[in-house]
C-alpha cells in the first residue's frame, strides 16, 4: 500500500434560477431551438452593453448565506478574456478580485465522521453557448441560447482526501442550493457541473503535489470514479518515479479513464481586468439583512422543526429533507391534514417504496399532496381500512384518480355493518374448530390469525376495531 | 520589446504579422512601450474602493424576461447552419 | 437656397415657417454632398432614400404643428454608431460589409424626433487616430485645405458640418476625438460628461473613456441635439440619470463673475504659439465680458497620454476580441479556428488597430499588468482629484484642443509616438469624465481653424455651452470654400 495521500479541491459551477439571463432580458430557461433565446447582448454584436441582474445578484447571496460566507460589501466584475467559439465576446464576464461571496464553510458527514470543508469564494459569471461538432463538414456548430444564463462558481479550499468525502459535499450543495431556491442541481442537464483538483504527496509532507484538474463530471458516480482513476493513475506515475504534469484532463464515461485535454489558449493568460461597462456595487447592510431574512427555509431548520414539534426520529427527518422534492410534498401534505407524523410514516414507508421500486418518480406525479393527505385522512378516521391504502395508492399513482373516487369505484368505504361481521365470523369459527380449540386454551397469537381471515374476507368494509370486538365475543365461545 | 514578446502578445491578440511587418512593429511598439514605461517613476498605488464609480443594488435590473430576436435578423451578417454559427471544427 | 452656414435653430425656424420644406432640406444638402464630397471624402455611405423617406415624414409632422426640435434638421451619423438595417463599418474592412439589425440608443432618438439621416460619415478605424487616415473607406481631408487632415476620429463628422454637407453630425469621443477634429474644421463639437448619453450601439473602443457628442455649427446647436440624445438608458448600466431640462438653458446669462481656469500645464512647449496665443485672446475676451481667470494646476498632465493610451488600449484589445470572422465581419480562411481568426484579424484590421491591440495586450498581459494597466488606473484617480481641486476654485477650464492647427496629411505617418503625444490636451477630459466642448477661436496665418476647449465639471453642460456661446456671439468665423 502506497503511502501517497489525495488532497482535493473543488469547483463548482451552478446555474441560477432567474428568469432573465444575467446580462440581458432572454429567457433564462434551459434549451430551446438554437439561438432562439438570444438577442444583440448575448450574441455579442458591436454596440451591444450588458446590464446586470438584480435577482442574480440577490441568489449569489443566498449561496453566500448557505455556505457560511462573508458579503462583500463592494463587489465588481472583471473580463476574463480568450478566444473560444463558445463565448461570442472573446471574453466572460467574471469576477476576479473582488467576488461577491468569500470564506465561507459548510460541514459534511462522510465514512460516518463528520468534517468542516472551506469555502474559499463564489463569484457571478455568465455561462458559454454549446457547440455541436459536425464531423461530415469538419465544422463545429456554435448555439449560443446558453450564452449570458447566470453562473455561480464555488471554490474550495483543499480539504478533501476522499472521493466520498467529495460527494457528500456535493450533495450536500445540491440540498443547500436547492432549499435556497437558487438552482435546480441538474447535473445530468449540465446546471450543475463540478471540476475536481487532485494531488498526490507523502502523508506526512508538508507540501502538496502537483494537480490535475479533471473536467465533465457529470454526475456523483463520475466523479468517485474520476477521483478514484486520478488516484490511481498518479500513483503509478508517482511510484515509478515519474512526473505528473499539471494539466487539465477529461474523464471519459464509457472508459473510466481521464486523459489530457489539448490546451486550448497559449499560456493561458485571461488578462482579467475590471469590465468597464458594469460599474461596482455597493450593498447596504440593510440589503443585505433583507435577503438573509427572505431566505426559504433550510434543511436544517426543516429537520429541527420535524424533531421538535412533530416528534419525528433524526433519521426519519433526515430522510425526508434530504430530497427537496420530497420535503416540499410532505410540507403540502402536512398542511392539508395536519397529522404530520401519520402523513411521514406514510411517506417513509409505502410512499418511498414506490418510488424506490420505480413504480413512481417525484418528477411526473399524478396525484397531488392534497390527494395523499386525503387518503392518510380516510384511514385515520375509520373511512376506509387502512389494509386498503396500497390498492387505493396504486390507482392514484397509475391513473392519479382521486382516493375518494377509488373507493367509490372498488366499494372500498367502510360499512361496519355488524350482522355481515358477524355472518363472517360466524364461518370462520366453524370452518376452523382447530384454532378455536387452541384460542380458548389460552393460545392468545391464534387471534391474529382471526382477524387477517376476517379481515380479508371483508375485504377492509369494516373496520379492525370492530372486527376484533366482535371476534373477541364470538371466540369466548 | 523583443520578438518573443512579441509573438506572445500576438498569440494572446491573434494577429499574425510576416517578416517584414514584424520589423516594422517591433519598432514602433518599442517607441510606444518606452513612452509607456514614463509613468514608472511616477510612485501611487491604485485603490478600486475610491474610484466611486459605484451603483446600488437597488438599481441593477429587475430580472423581467423580454422575448428574444429573430434569429434570422441577428444572423443576417453570417451564414448560418441549423440556425447555428459555423466555425472550422474544434479540437477538444 | 444655399444651407451651408445655416444653424440647426435657424433651420428649424425656417422648416416651421415653411420658408423651406423638410424634402428641399433635405435635397440641398444630398446635391451639395453629391457635387463637392469629392474633394473632401467625408461620407462612407449616403442614405438618400432613407433621406427623403425621413423628410417626409418630418413634413407631415411639421405640417401637423408638433415638430420637435430636430424634425426634418438634416443629420450625418459617426459610420460608429449602430443603425438598423444601414451598414456601419468603424472605417474598418472588418465591418465592410456589416449591417446591424438594431440602432443606437441615440439614434433611436433622433428617429423619435424624426430627424433626416443623410449617411454615415468616415472616422479613423474603430475610433483610433486623429487624422481620420486610418479610415479603409473614406481618408476625409480638411474642408480649409485638402492637404490637410481633418482631425478625428470623427473627421468625418467635422470636416462634413464644415463643408456643409449637413446641419450637424454625431461623433464619439474617446480621447478628444469630437473636439480635435472639431478644432481642426473650425466648427463646434461638444463631448459631453461620461455617462450623460447612452453608449448603447455605438461601437465600442474604450468602454470607460467613449461618449457619444455633436458636431455643429454653433454651441447652441450642440445643446439642442445634446436635449434630444441624452438621458439614461436601461440598456447602458453606465449611463447615469441625472435630470436636465435643456441644456441651452443658460445661454445668452452673462457670464460675469465667472471663474476660467487657466492650467499652466496646457500652455506650455508642446503647444504651438499660435494655438497659445488665439486662445489667451479667446481668454482676455471673457476678461472683458466679466469672467475672471484663475491660475491652475494639473500637474499628472504629463502622465496622461501614457495612462490614456494604456486604459484605452486595454479596453479595446478586449472589446475588438469579439471580431473573429464567424458571426460577422470579414471571415477569414483556415483550417481550424486558430488559423481563421487569425487571418480574418489579419486581413481585417488595420496597422495602428493593431498596435492598440498589442499595446492594451501587452499592458494587460501576466507580469506588466500592475506596472502598465494598473499604474494607468491609479493615475485615473489622481487626474480626477486634480480636476475635483480645480473645480473647487473655478466654474470652468480653458485649454487649447490641440497642440497645433491641422498639419499635412501625412506628417504623423509611422510615427505613432508623435501621434499619440499630439492628444495631450483632450484625453484627461476623458479619462475624468468631464464635459468639454470645442469652439473656434482663432485662424492662423494660413487660415486654418484655432480651437479652445471649454472643460465643465460633471454633468454641467449648460455652463460650457453657454460659455462657449458667449464667445461665439463676439466671433465671426470664417467658413471654409471648397
Amino acid at each position: 500500500m502506497s503511502n501517497l495521500y489525495p488532497t482535493i479541491g473543488l469547483e463548482i459551477h451552478a446555474e441560477l434560477l432567474t428568469k432573465s439571463k444575467v446580462f440581458c432580458t432572454c429567457s433564462a430557461e434551459f434549451g430551446g431551438e438554437p439561438n432562439s433565446r438570444c438577442c444583440p447582448v448575448c450574441s455579442g454584436l458591436p454596440g451591444t452593453l450588458p446590464v446586470l441582474n438584480h435577482t442574480a445578484v440577490e441568489y449569489i447571496i443566498r449561496a453566500g448565506y448557505v455556505t457560511n460566507c462573508e458579503i462583500s460589501r463592494f463587489t465588481k466584475w472583471d473580463r476574463k478574456n480568450y478566444f473560444y467559439p463558445d463565448l461570442p465576446k472573446a471574453y466572460q464576464i467574471s469576477q476576479m478580485p473582488r467576488p461577491v461571496c468569500l470564506n465561507g464553510y459548510v460541514d459534511i458527514v462522510a465514512g460516518g465522521k463528520e468534517k468542516r470543508i472551506r469555502v474559499n469564494r463564489i463569484h457571478l459569471e455568465e455561462d458559454a453557448g454549446k457547440l455541436v461538432h459536425d464531423e461530415a463538414t469538419r465544422s463545429s456548430l456554435a448555439d449560443y441560447n446558453r450564452c449570458g444564463i447566470p453562473l455561480i462558481e464555488m471554490v474550495t479550499e483543499p480539504d478533501f482526501h476522499s472521493a466520498e468525502e467529495v460527494v457528500a459535499y456535493v450533495e450536500k450543495i445540491k440540498l443547500l442550493y436547492k432549499y435556497a431556491g437558487i438552482c435546480d442541481c441538474k447535473m445530468e442537464q449540465g446546471s450543475l457541473r463540478c471540476d475536481v483538483n487532485i494531488s498526490l504527496a507523502p502523508k506526512d509532507s508538508k507540501e502538496l503535489g502537483t494537480r490535475a484538474e479533471l473536467k465533465n463530471l457529470n454526475s456523483t458516480k463520475a466523479i468517485t470514479r474520476a477521483i478514484e482513476y486520478e488516484i490511481y493513475r498518479q500513483t503509478e506515475i508517482i511510484e515509478s518515479g515519474g512526473r505528473v504534469l499539471q494539466e487539465t484532463r477529461r474523464f471519459s464515461d464509457t472508459t473510466g479513464e481521464t486523459t489530457a485535454l489539448r490546451s486550448k489558449e497559449d499560456a493561458h493568460d485571461y488578462r482579467y481586468f475590471p469590465d468597464p461597462d458594469i460599474p461596482p456595487i455597493i450593498f447596504t447592510e440593510e440589503e443585505l439583512a433583507a435577503i438573509k431574512e427572505a431566505l426559504p427555509e433550510m434543511p436544517q431548520q426543516r429537520k429541527e422543526r420535524y424533531m421538535s414539534r412533530y416528534g419525528l426520529a433524526e433519521t426519519d427527518a433526515d430522510n425526508i429533507i434530504n430530497d427537496k422534492d420530497i420535503c416540499d410534498f410532505y410540507e403540502a401534505a402536512i398542511k392539508a391534514y395536519d397529522k404530520p407524523k401519520a402523513v411521514a410514516n406514510f411517506m417513509l414507508g409505502e410512499f418511498l417504496r414506490r418510488i424506490n421500486l420505480g413504480e413512481m418518480s417525484m418528477t411526473s406525479l399524478k396525484f397531488a399532496p392534497e390527494d395523499l393527505a386525503r387518503l392518510i385522512e380516510l384511514g385515520d378516521t375509520d373511512k376506509i381500512n387502512k389494509n386498503n391504502y396500497k390498492t387505493i395508492f396504486v390507482e392514484m399513482i397509475n391513473t392519479g384518480e382521486k382516493p375518494d373516487a377509488v373507493c367509490d369505484r372498488l366499494d372500498l368505504w367502510v360499512k361496519d355493518d355488524s350482522s355481515a361481521v358477524e355472518a363472517v365470523i360466524d364461518k370462520l369459527i366453524a370452518d376452523n374448530p382447530k384454532p378455536v380449540e387452541q384460542y380458548r386454551a389460552g393460545e392468545q397469537k391464534v387471534f391474529g390469525f382471526f382477524m387477517g381471515q376476517a379481515n380479508k374476507a371483508l375485504k377492509g368494509q369494516a373496520t379492525p376495531n370492530t372486527i376484533k370486538a366482535i371476534l373477541e365475543q364470538k371466540l369466548k365461545g | 520589446m523583443d520578438i518573443a514578446t512579441l509573438d506572445h502578445i500576438c498569440a494572446l491578440s491573434k494577429l499574425n504579422f510576416t517578416e517584414e511587418e514584424q520589423k516594422d512593429m517591433l519598432g514602433q511598439m518599442t517607441d510606444i512601450i518606452d513612452l509607456m514605461d514614463t509613468i514608472k517613476e511616477y510612485d501611487i498605488t491604485y485603490d478600486d474602493t475610491k474610484d466611486h464609480n459605484e451603483i446600488g443594488y437597488g438599481d441593477l435590473r429587475k430580472d423581467i424576461p423580454a422575448p428574444s430576436f429573430p434569429t434570422e435578423k441577428l444572423q443576417q451578417n453570417t451564414t448560418p447552419r441549423d440556425n447555428c454559427y459555423v466555425v472550422p471544427k474544434m479540437m477538444e | 437656397m444655399d444651407l451651408k452656414n445655416i444653424t440647426a435653430a435657424q433651420l428649424r425656424r425656417m422648416l416651421d415657417s415653411k420658408e423651406i420644406g423638410a424634402k428641399e432640406a433635405a435635397s440641398e444638402f444630398l446635391s451639395e454632398i453629391k457635387k463637392n464630397d469629392g474633394k473632401v471624402l467625408s461620407f462612407i455611405t449616403v442614405t438618400e432614400d432613407e433621406a427623403m423617406k425621413n423628410a417626409e415624414a418630418a413634413q407631415k409632422r411639421i405640417d401637423a404643428g408638433n415638430a420637435a426640435p430636430l424634425t426634418g434638421i438634416p443629420i450625418a451619423l459617426k459610420d460608429n454608431l449602430c443603425t438598423d438595417g444601414i451598414r456601419t463599418t468603424c472605417s474598418s474592412k472588418m465591418l465592410g460589409d456589416f449591417v446591424p439589425p438594431y440602432n443606437a440608443t441615440a439614434v433611436e432618438k433622433l428617429i423619435k424626433d424624426d430627424y433626416t439621416l443623410l449617411g454615415k460619415v468616415s472616422m479613423d478605424e474603430f475610433a483610433m487616430g486623429g487624422s481620420t487616415q486610418t479610415s479603409a473607406f473614406a481618408k476625409t481631408k480638411n474642408p480649409y485645405n485638402t492637404e490637410c487632415v481633418p482631425g478625428g476620429s470623427s473627421g468625418g463628422s467635422a470636416a462634413a458640418v464644415s463643408a456643409g454637407f449637413c446641419t450637424a453630425a454625431l461623433g464619439s469621443d474617446t480621447g478628444g476625438s469630437i473636439r480635435q477634429p472639431a478644432s481642426f474644421c473650425g466648427v463646434t463639437g461638444l463631448k459631453p460628461t461620461y455617462g450623460r448619453v447612452s453608449r448603447y450601439g455605438l461601437v465600442a473602443f474604450a468602454s470607460s473613456l467613449d461618449q457619444i457628442g455633436p458636431i455643429a455649427r454653433s454651441a447652441e446647436d450642440c445643446g439642442i441635439i445634446l436635449n434630444a440624445i441624452a438621458g439614461v438608458d436601461p440598456h447602458d448600466a453606465t449611463s447615469k440619470d441625472v435630470p436636465f431640462t435643456d441644456f441651452n438653458e443658460k445661454l445668452g446669462k452673462s457670464i460675469s463673475g465667472m471663474k476660467i481656469a487657466i492650467p499652466k500645464e496646457f500652455y506650455g512647449d508642446a503647444v504651438d504659439d499660435e494655438v497659445k496665443t488665439a486662445v489667451m485672446n479667446a481668454a482676455h475676451e471673457y476678461e472683458k465680458m466679466g469672467a475672471e481667470l484663475v491660475d491652475c494646476s494639473i500637474s499628472t498632465l504629463k502622465y496622461a497620454v501614457q495612462a490614456y493610451y494604456l486604459i484605452s488600449s486595454a479596453e479595446a484589445a478586449s472589446n475588438l476580441s469579439r471580431y473573429d470572422g464567424i458571426k460577422y465581419g470579414l471571415r477569414g480562411e483556415g483550417h481550424s479556428f486558430d488559423e481563421m481568426i487569425r487571418d480574418s484579424r489579419n486581413r481585417g484590421f488595420g496597422a495602428e488597430v493593431k498596435r492598440r491591440i498589442l499595446l492594451g495586450n501587452y499592458a494587460l498581459s501576466s507580469g506588466y499588468y500592475d506596472a502598465y494597466y494598473r499604474k494607468a488606473l491609479a493615475l485615473k484617480q489622481q487626474i480626477i482629484s486634480e480636476y475635483n481641486a480645480v473645480f473647487d476654485k473655478a466654474d470652468v477650464i480653458l485649454t487649447p484642443t490641440a497642440p497645433s492647427v491641422a498639419y499635412k496629411i501625412g506628417a504623423q505617418d509611422n510615427d505613432p509616438v508623435k501621434m499619440y503625444t499630439a492628444d495631450i490636451c483632450t484625453v484627461t477630459v476623458n479619462i475624468a469624465g468631464l464635459p468639454a466642448i470645442n469652439t473656434t477661436c482663432g485662424y492662423n496665418a494660413a487660415g486654418m481653424p484655432i480651437g479652445m476647449s471649454i472643460v465643465g465639471r460633471r454633468f454641467d453642460e449648460s455652463t460650457i455651452i453657454q460659455t462657449a456661446d458667449a464667445f461665439e456671439k463676439t466671433f465671426s468665423p470664417v467658413r471654409c470654400t471648397l
